[in-house]
């Protein structure tokens, strides 16, 4: 996969291509308008990462650019501001999601992963690991064919383990992911454990191995090896 | 009191003592000259009475005259003479009559007698009466006419003033209407307006730019948070971190975590304040409460805290994101702030919705729970939940009130209209 990194902070630039780069993708860089326009001149990429607020011009504009030219590319904006004027702008400029600073790479990952497979012509609805298979249209999880029983929470989370999988997710990570942010819920990390623990015993109960390993206490991962 | 009443109150004050006591003088003026006068006539009387006596006669008055004359034969004459008032008999009117009199010793005819003149004072009095209700009739009606012009032109000034103060007790620093200026006639108001206008717009926007600066810090601060976030999530995935760089990390993903909430939850407060979210719609707030119950449902189970909710089917109008964010902080903190094994209540009634918890604290100061960072020492939150809700109530024109009854936190907002 392809992937074209438009951010001018070159920390999260940097945490961003590193990140990516070891999962057999293709990570590009540009800090600029005018460098952005000359990668996407030049290549095709699976999806843009693109921050709104560069130093020679607005990210929108790029959008508007990538309109004109029927690029088929799936973008996501990544932005400090979550004004709700500018998400829908993007959005209606074509832009796929929205995703507002600081956020975890993991759901960095989640995200591109769901706008890549909106974007393939033939995109698969259902994603597999070893015995698992996660149906999205019904939202159901089968275990070698056997469905398995999952709450809404359970779902999203395994769904955001198996997209992260041989990542290590953060306690953090995974409580955003399923409270979102307007939930005032910092406190309650430890509470992230009551939920891997109902899903691993729903599908190693379901014949499934176990796939999740604790790491050091401060996440978990998912992972076949 | 009212600056009209203070004005009028004393003006009648004053201007009746002022117009009694010049009352009084007046009538006493007249009176003496009066009195003058009378004696003037008596003193001629008496040269009459001389005159007659030279004649060898007894002068007696004529009798529509109002004047008596008596004689009384004395031991000796003593010349002197005193004038003074008294009462008499009117022969003529057959009445009595206040009079003067004057007393005097002469020698009439070779013998010394004492006489006494002694004239009416009544068709004076009359005089008198009738010159001071001529006066005071007159001065009683233009001191009425001048209350009333007074009172009406005090209104009538004073109207644009009491409409300025209307004004300035709705101008509200978080509106968007500017305050209004007033048409003033008078000099004095007129500057007073000025100097109101000048200064809501400068209250105006420097509230602005405080606001614009806490919406721009925290904007700027979202960028590091994001490099600091990715790092860790990077330094995650190294194999070689030991134990004690786990500990390490989670504790650096929790401030990492709060920080960012403290700057959302003051960006939320911007939002709310600059009116930002206007999704007003049809809610049933009902479905919501029990939807947001299911949200949480994980929350409250794993501390074992029983819920009691009774929810009547209340559907209101109102922004759909400002009350969902107003459910959610109701419930994180009848959930923070509770104990393992405590209770919540809820209660949704067609005017209020009522959220209590049992907690470890006795009863808070409910003059400065709602501030911005009121919190105590142990509660890991941004202090800004609270301070949130009472946002949101203010934009939505609700009540929200905190009580402590039965050991229970018990937060109460109450919808004004609906």
């Amino acid at each position: 996969m392809k992937i074209l990194i438009i951010e001018d902070e070159l920390g999260l630039q940097r945490s961003i291509s590193q990140y990516f780069t070891c999962e057999g993708n293709l990570c590009s860089m540009a800090s600029s308008y005018a460098e952005a326009l000359d990668r996407l001149n030049s290549y095709d990429y699976d999806c843009i990462l693109l921050d709104l607020t560069l130093p020679d011009g607005e990210g929108l504009q790029l959008l508007n650019y990538l309109k004109r030219m029927n690029r088929s590319e799936g973008v996501i904006i990544i932005s400090a501001r979550n004004a709700l004027d500018q998400k829908i702008e993007g959005l209606s400029l074509g832009a796929d999601d929205y995703l507002i600073k600081p956020f975890h790479l993991s759901e960095l990952n989640a995200r591109i992963l769901a706008v890549v497979r909106r974007k393939s012509a033939n995109g698969e609805r259902h994603i597999e690991f070893n015995e698992i298979r996660i149906d999205l249209d019904a939202k159901e999880v089968l275990v070698s064919a056997k469905q398995v029983y999952m709450t809404k929470k359970e779902f999203d989370l395994l769904l955001y383990f198996v997209a992260n999988k041989g990542k290590v997710i953060s306690k953090s990570a995974a409580v955003e992911h399923i409270w979102g942010d307007d939930a005032d819920m910092a406190d309650s990390f430890d509470f992230i454990y009551t939920h891997i623990k109902n899903i691993r015993k729903k599908l190693t109960d379901a014949g499934s191995r176990d796939y999740f390993q604790s790491v050091y206490g401060v996440g978990y991962k998912f992972t076949g090896v | 009191m009212k600056l009209f009443t203070r004005y009028n109150r004393i003006l009648i004050i004053i201007s009746l003592f002022g117009l009694l006591l010049i009352g009084f003088l007046f009538f006493r003026m007249l009176v003496y000259y009066l009195n003058q006068q009378i004696d003037h006539d008596l003193v001629e009387e008496v040269m009459e009475v001389k005159e007659y006596s030279a004649e060898g006669n007894f002068y007696q008055p004529h009798e529509f005259e109002d004047l008596v004359v008596q004689y009384k034969k004395i031991e000796k004459a003593n010349p002197s003479s005193s004038y003074g008032d008294t009462l008499f008999f009117n022969p003529l009117k057959h009445r009595k009559e206040t009079a003067r009199y004057l007393r005097t010793e002469l020698e009439l005819i070779g013998q010394p007698y004492r006489v006494v003149v002694i004239a009416s004072k009544f068709e004076r009095q009359e005089q008198i009466r009738n010159i001071c209700l001529i006066i005071l009739i007159p001065v009683m009606l233009l001191f009425a006419l001048v209350l009333l012009v007074n009172r009406i032109l005090l209104k009538k000034i004073w109207t644009p003033f009491e409409q300025l103060l209307k004004n300035i007790t709705a101008f509200n620093i978080n509106h968007e209407r500017p305050y209004e200026p007033v048409e003033m006639p008078v000099a004095e108001f007129r500057q007073l307006n000025k100097v109101l206008v000048e200064l809501s717009g400068k209250v105006k926007s420097d509230y602005n730019e405080i606001k614009l600066f806490t919406e721009n810090a925290s904007h700027e601060m979202m960028t590091p948070l994001a490099v600091i976030n990715s790092k860790l999530d990077n330094m995650l995935q190294s194999n070689v971190l030991g134990k004690e760089d786990g500990e390490t990390l989670v504790e650096l993903y929790k401030a990492t975590s709060r920080l960012t909430k403290l700057n959302q939850s003051l960006l939320l407060l911007v939002k709310i304040d600059n009116n930002l979210l206007q999704d007003e719609e049809k809610i049933n707030l009902k479905s919501l409460i029990e939807e947001k119950q299911v949200y949480f449902q994980e929350l409250i189970s794993e501390r074992n805290i029983a819920v009691e909710s009774t929810l009547a089917d209340v559907s209101i109008s109102a922004s759909r994101s400002l009350l969902e964010i107003l459910i959610n902080n109701l419930f994180s903190n009848v959930i923070r702030h509770n104990y393992d094994g405590g209770k919540i209540e809820i209660s949704l009634k067609t005017d209020k919705i009522v959220f209590a918890n049992t907690g470890h604290n006795k009863v808070l100061d409910p003059e400065k729970i709602f501030d911005r960072f009121y919190k105590d020492n142990a509660s890991e939150g941004t202090g800004l939940g609270l301070a949130i809700l009472k946002q949101i109530c203010n934009r939505q024109h609700y009540q929200l009130n905190y009580s402590y009854y039965q050991d229970l936190h018990t937060f109460t907002i109450t919808f004004s209209h609906q």
